[in-house]
């Protein structure tokens, strides 16, 4: 399936879809500074969603109102069709429990192990037997692209990107509708990010996942994703395809995706055909 | 019987459960296996095992997923385990009714599954015998007691190049602690001195009141107070509040590699971390000694007053009488030599912390525990040292 020509990338919101997220005039301040105002993104079901910004420019904080952490001060947030605002919390739990997220720092448990932390979501959200849990924490473990080798060892034992992949397996955990990824690349070298790069692809299409993530590696943006959203100004300035921002006539947009650095990737891409 | 926790979670769960759960169907006329339900995460709990007949004798069994409702990797793991076993006992199993996408995520949990036997290795090994725990916590007491003593050395060696150069210290930091450590501990540490100096006060007045001697609470309460307890409450009171706050600061940065950041830079952290936290106590506790035992034999004279018909004009006037100035200062001189020990072991534990937030917990919960104890053997020593030169 090419989903980059089947779904309506900047059009109206399809109403018959039930969107991962829909965010509708996101307005975030903190004390007098507001650095979300007027905001609308949705997330198509199946789609890879990149959200990318200047460093400060709020997307962390944006993700962290999708996943139910943080919320903004005015404005509507809709998960899988839900209104979120006056949810109870066993709804808001089994909204949590559709959502797997991967924290820019990984955010293992320091004190348990790579198979402990990844069992944890699936025995405090299942009833699974001891054993059920083991071997699916094991399969998660090697979805994410590690050996079994790995199971036994503490966080600090491992090294960025195992670690990062050990964080990626808890986020599967419990088999989300939704995988957010809060910079994935940060803190891996190129090849690194590579491997990670496909293996978010590669969870994409057999998994059937809906992804969203931010991220500055235009590489990345490039390779995986099938949208990007521009967040600038307080608001998404602009989304579309990275074909089509990288010739956006916008100077703001043009600035981020037309500099030196954008227009290496882009011809790395090419050449990779 | 109430429910347990676990039920209660189980049945909240149970409720909050949108999927059907699980099942699976067997039909011995065509021997096939029939996939019922959502064969997902969270609602494969309820599945039981392989239904009776299933087994021998062998035979090919149809597994029919066309009644399914969802299908996620767990429950594709699940399914491919089932036909595992089913082909592990000789029985050929064929897929019916999978929709693609069901196939090719079955597809891929069997490359990605483990083989059903392989175990993991387990941390550690084999559980340790008694012999070689005992073995263990010897080496590593006598471990921790090196470690002390060379920390110990380092802060001594630190000490004596500040006399050298005091320019070098970093007075800035030093009159931080002092302000941290000292000032906003008065409140806290005035009140339990009160509070010591009435029970004092009130238990000696009960029983010198019987013999008369009513004006004697003046000469026990301010002896002791001066002489042991002031100088040891005051310790106790600051490493419980000041010895954690090293601990765990340093700790913290030690787990953000702030601590070899510092290094890195050139600064030694025993310089900027260590001295001025111990110079500070060391002028702050003899201080907060004094501010201990006015509030303590304030606390006798109130009670005294209430209880005593002693008069505060009376009490004040017996203190001189009653308690020499050698009393007053064998208990200050104890406090800078606290300072020392408490500062130097809340600052020694954070730098012990290695990994991350477990370990901050555990070393600051030493470091109070191991700092009281010690507070408490130095003033004992302080006893006898005393007791031998007679004063």
């Amino acid at each position: 399936m090419d989903g980059k020509q089947e779904l309506a990338w900047d059009g109206p919101l399809d109403q018959a879809l039930e969107h991962p997220v829909e965010l509708r005039g996101i307005r975030t301040c903190f004390g007098a500074t507001c650095i979300h105002d007027g905001l609308d993104l949705w997330v198509n079901p199946g789609e890879i969603l990149a959200l990318v910004g200047a460093s400060g420019c709020g997307k962390s904080v944006l993700l962290r109102e999708m996943i139910l952490l943080a919320r903004p001060t005015a404005g509507r947030v809709r998960l899988f069709g839900e209104e979120v605002a006056n949810l109870d919390a066993p709804a808001a739990n089994r909204l949590r429990r559709r959502i797997g997220i991967l924290f820019q720092q990984g955010a293992l448990f320091n004190s348990l192990t790579v198979l402990e932390n990844i069992s944890v979501p699936l025995k405090e959200q299942t009833d699974l037997s001891r054993p059920r849990i083991r071997d699916i924490a094991l399969l998660k473990l090697r979805l994410a692209g590690l050996s079994a080798d790995a199971a036994p060892k503490y966080p600090s034992q491992l090294s960025g990107g195992m670690h990062k992949r050990a964080a990626l397996a808890r986020a599967l955990a419990m088999d989300p509708d939704l995988l957010v990824l809060d910079e994935p690349g940060t803190g891996l070298d190129p090849a690194g990010a590579d491997a990670l790069d496909e293996l978010i692809q590669d969870l994409h299409q057999s998994l059937g996942l809906t992804v969203v993530m931010t991220t500055h590696d235009l590489d990345t943006l490039w390779r995986v994703s099938h949208r990007v959203a521009f967040l600038a100004e307080r608001r998404i300035l602009a989304s579309g395809t990275m074909a089509e921002l990288s010739e956006s006539d916008d100077p703001k947009v043009a600035a981020y995706f037309q500099g030196p650095r954008a227009r290496a990737a882009r011809s790395l891409e090419w050449n990779r055909g | 019987m109430p429910p347990t926790g676990a039920q209660v979670r189980r049945a909240a769960r149970r409720k909050d459960r949108l999927a059907e759960p699980a099942r699976l169907e067997w039909s011995k006329e065509v021997r096939t296996l029939r996939l019922l339900g959502s064969w997902t995460t969270a609602a494969l709990a309820e599945l039981g095992d392989l239904p009776a007949g299933v087994g021998p004798p062998a035979g090919a069994v149809t597994i029919d997923g066309a009644g399914l409702l969802g299908l996620d990797t767990a429950g594709a793991l699940v399914l491919h385990r089932l036909i595992e076993r089913l082909e592990g006992e000789g029985i050929s199993a064929r897929l019916a009714g999978l929709s693609d996408r069901q196939g090719d995520l079955l597809e891929l949990v069997a490359a990605r599954a483990e083989p059903p036997s392989a175990g993991i290795a387990e941390q550690g090994g084999p559980r340790p015998g008694s012999l070689e725990v005992l073995g263990r916590a010897t080496l590593g007491l006598a471990g921790e007691g090196l470690g002390m003593l060379s920390f110990g050395g380092a802060v001594s060696l630190a000490l004596l190049s500040a006399l050298v150069r005091p320019l070098r210290v970093r007075w800035r930091q030093v009159l931080r602690v002092v302000e941290l450590d000292g000032v906003r501990a008065l409140p806290v540490l005035g009140m339990l001195a009160f509070l010591l100096g009435v029970v004092i006060a009130y238990q000696s007045g009960v029983q010198l009141r019987v013999y008369g001697g009513n004006l004697y609470v003046v000469d026990l309460v301010t002896i002791t107070v001066l002489r042991e307890l002031g100088p040891m409450m005051t310790a106790i009171v600051v490493a419980g509040r000041s010895g954690s706050a090293y601990a765990a600061q340093i700790g913290t940065m030690q787990v953000t590699e702030e601590v070899d950041a510092l290094r890195s830079i050139g600064v030694a952290p025993l310089d900027l971390l260590v001295l001025p936290k111990v110079l500070g106590l060391v002028v702050v506790l003899p201080l907060l000694t004094v501010f201990a035992n006015v509030a303590a034999v304030g606390g006798a004279m109130v009670m005294s007053a209430m209880m005593l018909d002693l008069s505060p004009e009376i009490f004040v006037r017996r203190i001189p009488e009653a308690v020499s100035l050698s009393s007053l200062m064998t208990g200050i001189a104890k406090a800078p030599v606290f300072a020392v020990a408490i500062a130097a072991v809340g600052c020694y534990h954070g730098f012990q912390v290695r990994g991350g937030a477990d370990s901050v917990g555990s070393h600051t919960t030493t470091s109070v525990v191991q700092a009281i104890v010690l507070v408490l053997v130095l003033d004992a020593a302080f006893s006898v040292v005393y007791s031998w030169i007679g004063i």
